[in-house]
Order: structure tokens, then sequence, then C-alpha cells
């Protein structure tokens, strides 16, 4: 073990770090108000063909970008649609969107397969910065989503937890009909939050084909949807918490392929059953704590609301 | 802005709604997918006769339809199971792969064995196999109220990486050319063929189905179920105890996927593969909710879901990807889904004495 493979393992904890944290942000969001959505991995995959079809069309990865957010964004609106304005099953909605959007995805991406990538994100140059030791090859050898990404966690932060927007958005996701009666539309505060969800699941497909491994191919999002809706949960919904997480599941993701050069004898296969182990535990640990403590999930989470069965 | 239309609720519900929610769904999700097909440069019309004629049209095609309808129709029976009490089973997929992982299992520890013997011990590993992975869940949910929908979640993931494991290590086949795939399993292993491309698997399926529809609709355990999944209270008034039957049904739930991995290894594969689950299993809640968590249902959507696999896969020949299929199952649940609440609701005009605040504003 060297310092350019420590040094590397570092860059990839901050890359997988990013594409878990732009989905479990969005995913959070859209839980804050009350809305599950099963359906991060299908958007992933849809924000992720989308922004790489613009790529190798406009060659430009800020169009790209922007593709796969708005990609995101309308595919998530089927989930608003039939699970928040039709009031159905949440649960259920939201696992048709991964089906369907896994699926649709593959079938828009079939030619696609086999191009190389039209435009991609390098990694941002911000001269004497990136070459302090260390520190600055770690943190300035990152694509300008990177920074994006941590940019909208304390947005989204100072959001939720000081300003009205935030509180009302809460408010919906704790007890919909209280927040109905004070003149609050549920509807489309939770619309608009499930659509931000989806932008940001398709941001993080975005740079997954666009800089963490640039090429569509059919299964490139592997499950990586799934931990974000575990980041969630793992994070107690506080986009803080859910960065730490998102750094610590990123890690175990970055340490995968690494193992053997770093000489440990266990099958990077075990490893990477973690997140979904470690998130049980969190879940049972949280469970046997709030017994004596209110729970941090959103009260409302999972329940469609309709003024008429009030 | 004021939406102009509202829900209402209907004073009783619509008779026949969810049958004609679902038709409503399949005809949606039809169209939707013929501007796909028209989209993407095929025709639609050739698209699904074909489609409809691989999976009916000939007694081969129907016998692939209805040995795909088994995990399907398993899987939407575990879902069902657990969902006429209320509670989430996400953990099919995975609880497919431990039976399919148990079923392996004996046929290593026992290669000689009779089939008939082996066949049975593989198929019970099964169903221990599917209820082992949904042990946890249903001892965190009934001990700790642990919300079960993202314990079964996650441990899809946990047994989709130990089944990678095993093929690519201790299990795997030192002569399967480096691929990820468990030795062969012995010849006797394989369930006996029925007709065409059926076998025996088709059967068990259908008197699983069977005996849980009959079973749940007329005993008490049934009653108790449906009791326990409308109130909380009635249930504790009726002096049933919660913790015991959110633990039992869970644990059934996952040993009747644990059977589809079973059956599907003995019947259709000759050796276990990553894939063996093959998304059955969450496609198994989407055909559990289609039939409103009812066995008798389950059966029919199972046969619908299987021929659109089927016919998914036969038109990859006209070049349309298979995913096709994916994306029908799904449009045919978001179709259902909104047509079904017209059971229950109707559209008005938004009346102008409504005081209250626009809901869609």
């Amino acid at each position: 073990m060297n310092e350019t493979t420590v040094i590397g393992l570092l860059i990839a904890v901050l890359e997988f770090g990013t594409l878990l944290y732009l989905a479990a942000l969005g995913e959070t969001i859209a839980e804050k108000s009350g809305v599950l959505n099963l359906g991060v991995e299908g958007m992933m995959a849809m924000g992720g063909v989308a922004a790489f079809w613009a790529g190798v069309e406009t060659g430009n990865p800020w169009v790209a970008l922007l593709v796969g957010v708005i990609a995101g964004a309308l595919f998530s609106s089927i989930h608003g649609i039939v699970a928040v304005v039709m009031g159905a099953d949440q649960v259920v909605s939201g696992l048709a969107l991964t089906i369907g959007g896994l699926g649709l995805a593959a079938f828009l991406g079939q030619d696609l397969v086999v191009q190389p990538p039209g435009a991609r994100f390098e990694a941002t140059n911000l001269g004497p910065l990136n070459d302090i030791p260390w520190l600055g090859e770690v943190l300035f050898d990152q694509t300008a989503v990177t920074w994006i990404g941590l940019a909208l966690g304390v947005v989204a932060w100072f959001v939720l937890t000081r300003t009205r927007v935030g509180l009302i958005l809460r408010a919906v996701g704790e007890s919909a009909s209280a927040a109905d009666s004070s003149g609050t539309s549920v509807v489309k505060t939770r619309m608009i939050a499930v659509m931000i969800g989806g932008a940001l699941a398709g941001m993080s497909g975005a740079y997954l084909t666009l800089a963490l491994a640039p090429g569509w191919s059919e299964g490139t999002t592997a499950g990586r949807g799934w931990i974000a809706v575990a980041l969630v949960i793992f994070g107690a919904w506080q986009p803080g918490r859910v960065g730490v997480g998102a750094l610590l599941f990123g890690g175990l993701l970055a340490l995968e392929p690494r193992l053997q050069t770093f000489g440990v004898e266990i099958s990077p296969i075990l490893l990477s059953m973690l997140p979904y182990l470690l998130t049980i535990a969190v879940l049972v640990a949280l469970s046997i704590r709030s017994r004596h403590r209110p729970s941090a999930a959103p009260a409302a989470i999972g329940q469609a609301y309709r003024r008429e069965d009030r | 802005m004021a939406a102009p239309l509202a829900f209402e609720k209907r004073e009783s519900p619509l008779r026949g709604g969810q049958v004609r929610a679902f038709i409503v769904g399949v005809v949606i999700a039809l169209l939707l997918g013929s501007i796909l097909l028209l989209v993407s440069g095929h025709s639609p019309v050739e698209v699904y006769a074909k489609m409809f004629d691989s999976a009916f049209g000939s007694k081969r095609g129907i016998s692939t339809t209805l040995t795909r309808a088994v995990p399907l129709g398993l899987a939407g029976l575990a879902v069902a199971v657990a969902g006429s009490m209320g509670l989430w089973n996400i953990g099919a997929e995975g609880q497919i792969i431990a039976g399919a992982i148990g079923a392996a299992w004996i046929a290593r520890l026992g290669p000689d064995l009779p089939g008939p013997v082996l066949i049975t011990l593989m198929l019970v590993a099964a169903v221990v196999g599917g209820g082992f992975l949904a042990l946890g869940p249903a001892l965190a949910k009934s001990r700790l109220g642990v919300n079960e929908i993202i314990t079964t979640l996650m441990l899809n993931e946990v047994a989709i990486r130990v089944v990678r494991y095993l093929v690519n290590g201790p299990w795997k086949d030192p002569e399967g050319n480096n691929f990820p795939i468990a030795p062969e399993l012995p010849e006797q292993a394989a369930l006996p063929a029925l007709f065409e491309r059926s076998n025996i698997g088709l059967l068990i399926g259908a008197v699983v189905l069977l005996a849980f529809g009959v079973y749940t609709a007329r005993s008490a355990w049934g009653y108790e179920l449906r009791i326990a999944g409308s109130s909380e209270k009635a249930a504790t008034y009726a002096g049933i105890s919660l913790k015991a039957k959110i633990f039992t049904v869970l644990l059934l739930s996952g040993a009747i996927a644990g059977l589809a991995g079973g059956i599907e290894l003995t019947g259709s594969s000759d050796r276990l593969v990553e894939g063996v689950a093959n998304g059955w299993g969450y496609a198994g809640i989407i055909v559990a909710a289609l039939a409103l968590m009812r066995p008798s249902g389950v059966a029919a959507v199972a046969v619908a879901f299987g021929a659109v696999q089927v016919g998914g896969l036969s038109i990859q020949t006209l070049g349309v990807p298979a995913a096709i299929a994916s994306i029908l199952q799904a449009l045919i649940l978001f179709g259902a889904l909104s047509a079904a609440v017209f059971t229950n609701y109707k559209l008005v005009r938004r009346s102008a004495r409504s005081t209250a605040p626009a809901v869609a504003s």
C-alpha cells in the first residue's frame, strides 16, 4: 500500500459519496413531505440514460446534466400523479417506477450501449489548490458536480430547518390534515417535493454516466438507488447526517474493488453487503431507542392524503 | 388557481370496479406502449400480435406462459398473504434467491439421493431458506415494530450478493470456463415434466395458491388475518395476539417465496446462477397489488404477467428489446392504480360553495 493508492481511494470515496448523496438528498426531501418513493433506482437510470444521450448529441456536459435532471423530475411525476394526486399506494407505485424506469432506460438506451461518451465532466482545476499535497489532491481532484451536491445539501438543510417553506414541507409530512386546515396545499407541496427528489436522482444518474463511469449500459445503476433509500433512514432524514452516511457508504463502494490492493483477503462481494446490513442495524437500534423518544421518521410517511376522507 | 375538478367519495364502491380497473390498466398500458413502439419505429399491431401469439398461440406457448406464471404467482401469493394483514413483504426477490440457495445446497450434500427424495428435500430446503431470510424482519417487526418494508427490501440486496459470492467463490463450477455459475444439478433433481415446457412445479404452484385461497377465505385463521389487517384495536379486542400473528405471517410469506425459488431451480434451470430470481419477486408485488391481495386474483394476474414476459422475449426477433415487458408491467400497474381510485371516488365539478382551500390550487 502506498500513498498513491490511498489518495486514489479517498478520491473514489468522494466520488461514490457524491453519487449516493445526490439521490439520497432527493429522497430525503420527498420523504420529509410524507411521500416514500421506492423508485430511486428507476429515476437514476432514466436520468443517467437521458444525460448520456444528451452528451452524445450536444457534447456539452452541462447541457447533458440538465437533461438528466429534467428527465428524473419528469419521470418522478408519474409517482406524483399516481401516489399523490390519485392517492394510490406509495409502496407499489414507487416499486413500479423502479421496474418501469429500469425497463424504459434499457429500451431507450439500446443504441447507446456501444457509443463512446460525447461529454464528460473533468476534475476541476483550481491551480495551486490542486497542488496541496493530500488535501488538494483528494478534495479538488473532483468534478464540479461534487461541489454542486455539497451546495445543494447545505441549501436543503437551511431550507428545511430555517425557512417557512421548509416548515410547510415538514408540516405536510408530519400531519397532512393539519397542514391542509392551515391553508397549505398538500397535493401541490408533495408533488413538488417528489419532483425535486426525481430531479436529484436524475442528477445522480447523470453524474454516473457523465463523470463516475462515463458510458451507458443496462444495469449500470447496479442497486445504488436502493443504497440511497437506505441512506435516508441511516441519516435520520437530516441532510447533514445523510451526507455523513453517504461518505461512509461511498467509502464501502470505493473500497470494494481495492480490497486486494490493500492485501485484505475478504471477498469484495461480502463487503458490498455492509450498507444494507448497517441500515437494518440502524433501524433496529433506532426503534429500540424510540421506545423512549419520538421517531425520526416523518409521521405521515406512506399515507395518501384525501381531504374527502378526513 | 383552483382546480375545476375534485374527487368525491361514492356512497358505495362501484361494483366490479377492481376488474374494470385492471382492464383499464391493460388498455392504458397497451396504448402508451404503442406510442413508445411507434416512436422507435415498430408497428404496435405487429408487436402485440406476436406477443400474444407466442404466449397463447400454441401449446408450447401456453406451457411457457404457465411456467413463468408459477414464480410470479407464488411471489404474488407471498406478498398477498402478508398484505392481507396490512404488512408489506418487499423481500420476495431475496427470498426466492434464498430458497434457490437452500435447494442447491441439498443437491450439493446429497447428489446421489434418489430423485423423489432429493427433490422433496430440495423443496423443503427452499421453503426453509425463504423463511430464514424473512426471520429477521419478522422478529424485528413483531418484537420491536421495525418497519418491515425497509428490512425486507435491504435483505434483497444482501441475498443477491450472497448468491453472487457463492457462484463466484465456494460454489463456483470448476468446469464452468470461469463463468460465475454453480455446477450442474444432478440429473434426477429435475422436476418431472407435465406437458411441453411445463413441469410438476405448475401443479405445486396451483395447489398452493388454491389451498391458500380457500384457507384464507374460509378459516378462522384467515378471518383473524383480515381483522388484524383492518384494525389493530379490533384485533386486540378479539383476543388476537398481534405479535404472534405478525411473526408467523411474515415467516410464512418468506417461506412461500422461497418455494418459488426451489421450483424455479429444480424445474426450469439446471444450475444455480446469480439471476435465479429474475425480478419475479418485485413483479410479484405488482401482481399482488393488482390482485388486491387475494389469492384467486393472484393466479389470474400471474398468468397475464407471465404472458407479457413470454411475449416480451419473443419480440426480440423483431428488434424490440425485451425491456418492453417491464415497461408494460409497470404501465399496467400505474393505469390500474389510477383507475381503481374511481371504484371509491368520482370526479365532480368543484362546487362554488366549497369554502375550504383548493386541494390542487
